[in-house]
C-alpha cells in the first residue's frame, strides 16, 4: 500500500467538483414477461419543464434565425443607411418597412426548415425509389411535372405578382396583361420551362450529355425571338420580363428538389460517373423559361386585343378605386395565405401522389413531414407578406429616388442632388455595391464555390469563384441600371454580352463551362430577386421609361461571362505552368543524358 | 524485430463527446484552450431523447459529430469540464461525453522534447 498520492491526483480531486452517481440506479429495470422473457423495454415520453424546453429550442432557432438576419439585415440597412446619407431622404413608412423585413427573416427562417422536414425528404424518396420502379417516359413526365410545381413554391416568385401593380396598361399593354388578368398563365408558362428543364436535365443525366449543346441550342431560338420582338412595338416591353423570369425560377427549392430527383436517376442507371451531374439543370431552368415566357407574349399578342387588355385594366382599376373597401380576399393576411396556400399545396399534394400512388412507398415520420409542411406553410404566408410590405416596398422606394441624385424629381426637394455625371456615377455606384453585397452574402454561393473547389483540384480557389461571381452580378445590376437610366434596348445589350460569353463557352473545357453557366442562376436568392425587381420598376417609374425589367437579366449573364473569362484565365495559367514544367523536365534530362 | 526504439506515452485518458451535428467546432475549441493537444472528429447517427421528446424532438438533430480528444490523466477532468461546460451539455439533447482510460498512446515525439525529459530524470 502506498500511502503517497501523486500531485495530479491531488489537484484533480481538489479542482472539480463532482457529484457522482452510479449509472446502475439509473437504467430501467427490464421486467420479465410471464413466459419468463423480457418484456422489450419502451422508454416513456420525457416530461420536460417550460424553462428546459427554452434551453432546447435556443440552439435550434438561434442560428437558423442568424442566417436570415446576416441575408436580409445588410442589404436592408446599406438601402436606408445609402437612402438617408446620400440622397438626404427619410425612408418612408420606416416601422411598416422594418416589420416587413422582420416577417421577411421568420418568414424565410421558418419556411427553410420547413422545406428541409417535410419536402426535401420526398425528394429524395422520389430520387431514389422512382428510377428503379418505373420505366423511363413516367420518370421523365413526373421530373417535368415536378418542375412546373417547384416554380410556384419558389418564394421569389411572388414578387412577379408585385412587380404587376407598378407596370401602366396604356405603356405596355402585352407587358402588363402578363403580370395581371394573366399572371397565373404567366406562372404556368415559366414552370413548363423549369419543366422541360428538369426533363432534359434528368435525360442528361442519364446519357451523360454535354451542356455546351444544351446551352447553343435553348439560346438560339431564344435569341432570334428576342431578336423578332424588337422590331415588333408591342411586344418589345416583354423582352426584359422573359429574361429575368430565368432569375426569378432558381431558387432554394427548385435547385434542391430536381437535383435530387436527377441525382437520384443518374445513380440508378450507374451513369453517374462525373461529379460534374449536379450541374446544368439550373443553367437551363433560367434559359427555357425565358423562351416559354416569349412564346406566351406572342400568343398573347397575337390573340388578344391592344383594346380589350386596356378595357380590362381600366374595369380592373375602376373596380378597386369604386370598391373602396377590397374584397375580403384581397386584404392583406387572407390575401397572402391564399397565395402561400396556392404555391405549397399543388407541390406536396403532387408529392404526395408520386410516392403513395405511383412508387406504393409508406410515409415515414408522418409527424416530422406535417411539422414541416406546417412551417413550411407558415413561413411563405409571412414571406409573402415581407415581401409586399419589407422588400418590396424599400427597394421600390430606393429606387424611385434614387434618380433624384442626377434629374429633378417632383418628390425630392433641391432635386437634383448631385451635378448630372456625378449623380449618374452616385446612382451606379449605389447599384453596383448592392449587387456585390447582395451576392457576396448568398448562402448558396458559397457552397458553390466549396464545390468547385473540390472540382477543380484547388485550382479555382472559392474566394475567386466568390469574387467573379459577385463583379460579375455587380457589374450586371450597374449595366442594367443603365439601361433604364439611358432607355437603352435591351436586346442589343443582351446580345452584346451573351455573344462574347457563347464564344467563351466554346473554348472554356465542360467543368469551367457547367459551373459558369450555374452561378448565375445560384445567385439569385428569394432577398436579392424581389428588392432588385422593385428596385428597377421603381427606378424605371421615376425615369418615365416603360417597363424597369432587365436588370436582373443583366446580372445573369454578367456573372456568367466572370467566371468564364476567370476559368479561361486559369486554364491558361495552368497549361502554361504544366509546359514551363515540361520544358524544364525535358532540358535537365538533356542534362543527365 | 526491428532495433528502433519506440516511445510510448502513459497516463493518457480519452474523451469521447457527442454532440449535435455542428457543435464540436466549439468543444474542440475549449479543449484546446484548457489543454488539449489535438483532436479527432466524426460524423454519426445517434438516438436516444429524440425520440423521447415528441414535438420537441424536432429540435434535435439525427446527425451527430463525435470528438475524440486524447489528454494526460491528470488534465483529463478539467477538459472534461471545459469541454461540458462548452457543449451546453446540461441541456437535454445536446450531447453525451464520456472517459475512457488508456493503457499507452504513441506519436511523434520532438526529438528537442525527448532529450529534455531524459536530462531531467538524470
Amino acid at each position: 500500500m502506498a500511502n503517497s498520492v501523486r500531485f495530479g491526483e491531488f489537484s484533480r480531486e481538489v479542482s472539480v467538483q463532482q457529484n457522482r452517481i452510479s449509472y446502475s440506479l439509473l437504467m430501467p429495470k427490464i421486467e420479465k414477461g410471464p413466459d419468463g422473457r423480457a418484456v422489450p423495454y419502451k422508454p416513456p415520453r420525457l416530461k420536460v419543464t417550460p424553462k428546459e424546453t427554452l434551453k432546447i429550442l435556443k440552439p435550434y432557432v438561434s442560428p437558423r434565425f442568424m442566417e436570415q438576419i446576416r441575408a436580409v439585415v445588410p442589404l436592408g440597412l446599406y438601402l436606408m443607411l445609402f437612402q438617408l446619407f446620400i440622397l438626404r431622404q427619410a425612408v418612408a413608412d420606416s416601422a411598416t418597412i422594418t416589420g416587413g423585413l422582420l416577417a421577411v427573416i421568420v418568414g424565410l427562417m421558418l419556411y427553410m426548415e420547413g422545406l428541409k422536414l417535410g419536402i426535401m425528404p420526398f425528394g429524395e424518396t422520389i430520387g431514389n425509389t422512382l428510377p428503379t420502379k418505373s420505366p423511363m417516359p413516367v420518370v421523365l413526365l413526373i421530373a417535368f411535372t415536378l418542375g412546373v410545381g417547384v416554380t410556384f413554391a419558389e418564394p421569389a416568385i411572388g414578387a412577379l405578382q408585385y412587380a404587376g401593380k407598378i407596370i401602366k396598361a396604356e405603356n405596355a399593354p402585352v407587358l402588363y396583361s402578363l403580370l395581371n388578368d394573366r399572371s397565373l398563365t404567366t406562372r404556368i408558362f415559366v414552370g413548363i420551362g423549369v419543366g422541360v428543364a428538369a426533363m432534359l436535365g434528368t435525360m442528361r443525366f442519364i446519357y451523360g450529355w454535354s451542356l455546351k449543346p444544351l446551352i447553343y441550342i435553348s439560346l438560339l431560338p431564344t435569341a432570334i425571338i428576342t431578336i423578332a420582338f424588337h422590331f415588333i412595338p408591342g411586344l418589345r416591353t416583354i423582352i426584359g420580363l422573359a429574361w429575368d423570369c430565368g432569375g426569378v425560377t432558381t431558387g432554394p427549392v427548385t435547385v434542391p428538389l430536381v437535383l435530387s430527383l436527377g441525382i437520384g436517376v443518374a445513380a440508378a442507371v450507374g451513369k453517374a460517373d462525373s461529379n460534374l451531374s449536379g450541374f446544368g439543370i439550373v443553367t437551363l431552368a433560367s434559359l427555357l423559361p425565358c423562351t416559354a415566357v416569349l412564346l406566351l407574349g406572342l400568343y398573347v399578342y397575337m390573340t388578344v386585343p391592344r383594346e380589350a387588355i386596356m378595357a380590362a385594366a381600366a374595369a380592373a382599376q375602376a373596380a378597386s378605386s369604386a370598391a373602396a373597401t377590397p374584397a375580403w380576399y384581397e386584404v392583406t393576411p387572407v390575401a397572402e395565405i391564399i397565395a402561400s396556400l396556392q404555391a405549397i399545396v399543388p407541390l406536396i399534394s403532387f408529392l404526395f401522389f408520386v410516392l403513395i400512388i405511383v412508387l406504393r412507398e409508406k410515409i415515414r415520420n408522418g409527424g416530422i413531414l406535417t411539422y414541416g409542411i406546417f412551417l413550411a406553410i407558415v413561413g411563405m404566408i409571412l414571406f409573402n407578406i415581407g415581401l409586399t410590405y419589407g422588400l418590396a416596398s424599400l427597394g421600390n422606394q430606393s429606387g424611385s429616388i434614387v434618380p433624384a441624385a442626377f434629374m429633378k424629381l417632383d418628390q425630392v426637394k433641391d432635386s437634383p442632388l448631385y451635378f448630372y455625371a456625378g449623380g449618374i456615377l452616385v446612382a451606379l455606384i449605389f447599384s453596383w455595391a448592392l449587387g456585390f453585397g447582395a451576392t457576396l452574402a448568398e448562402p448558396a454561393l458559397n457552397a458553390l464555390g466549396l464545390t468547385v473547389e473540390n472540382l477543380t483540384n484547388g485550382a479555382f480557389k472559392k474566394s475567386v469563384l466568390l469574387y467573379a461571381v459577385s463583379v460579375g452580378v455587380a457589374c450586371g445590376i450597374a449595366i442594367g441600371v443603365l439601361k433604364i437610366i439611358y432607355d437603352l434596348p435591351l436586346t442589343w445589350m443582351l446580345l452584346v454580352s451573351y455573344i462574347p460569353t457563347v464564344f467563351m463557352t466554346y473554348l472554356s473545357s465542360e467543368e469551367y463551362v457547367n459551373v459558369a453557366w450555374d452561378s448565375a442562376g445560384v445567385t439569385t436568392g428569394p432577398v436579392t430577386v424581389p428588392l432588385v425587381l422593385a428596385m428597377g420598376l421603381g427606378f424605371g417609374n421615376a425615369k418615365g421609361v416603360l417597363e424597369g425589367f432587365g436588370i436582373l437579366s443583366m446580372a445573369s449573364v454578367c456573372p456568367i461571362a466572370a467566371v468564364l473569362a476567370v476559368g479561361l484565365y486559369v486554364q491558361w495559367k495552368d497549361k502554361r505552368q504544366k509546359a514551363a514544367l515540361g520544358a524544364r523536365m525535358e532540358a535537365a534530362g538533356g542534362a543527365t543524358a | 524485430m526491428s532495433k528502433r526504439e519506440l516511445t510510448v506515452l502513459t497516463d493518457v485518458t480519452l474523451i469521447t463527446c457527442i454532440v449535435q451535428r455542428g457543435i464540436a467546432d466549439t468543444i474542440v475549441k475549449s479543449a484546446t484552450e484548457a489543454g488539449a493537444q489535438g483532436a479527432t472528429v466524426f460524423f454519426a447517427r445517434g438516438s436516444g431523447i429524440r425520440e423521447r421528446l415528441g414535438m420537441l424532438g424536432v429540435a434535435v438533430e439525427v446527425e451527430k459529430e463525435i470528438v475524440n480528444i486524447v489528454v494526460s490523466t491528470d488534465h483529463a477532468d478539467r477538459i472534461f469540464e471545459a469541454m461540458y461546460l462548452a457543449g451546453k451539455l446540461d441541456t437535454p439533447g445536446m450531447g453525451f461525453m464520456y472517459m475512457t482510460p488508456l493503457e499507452k498512446a504513441a506519436t511523434y515525439i520532438p526529438k528537442a522534447v525527448l532529450d529534455k525529459l531524459a536530462a531531467g530524470r538524470k
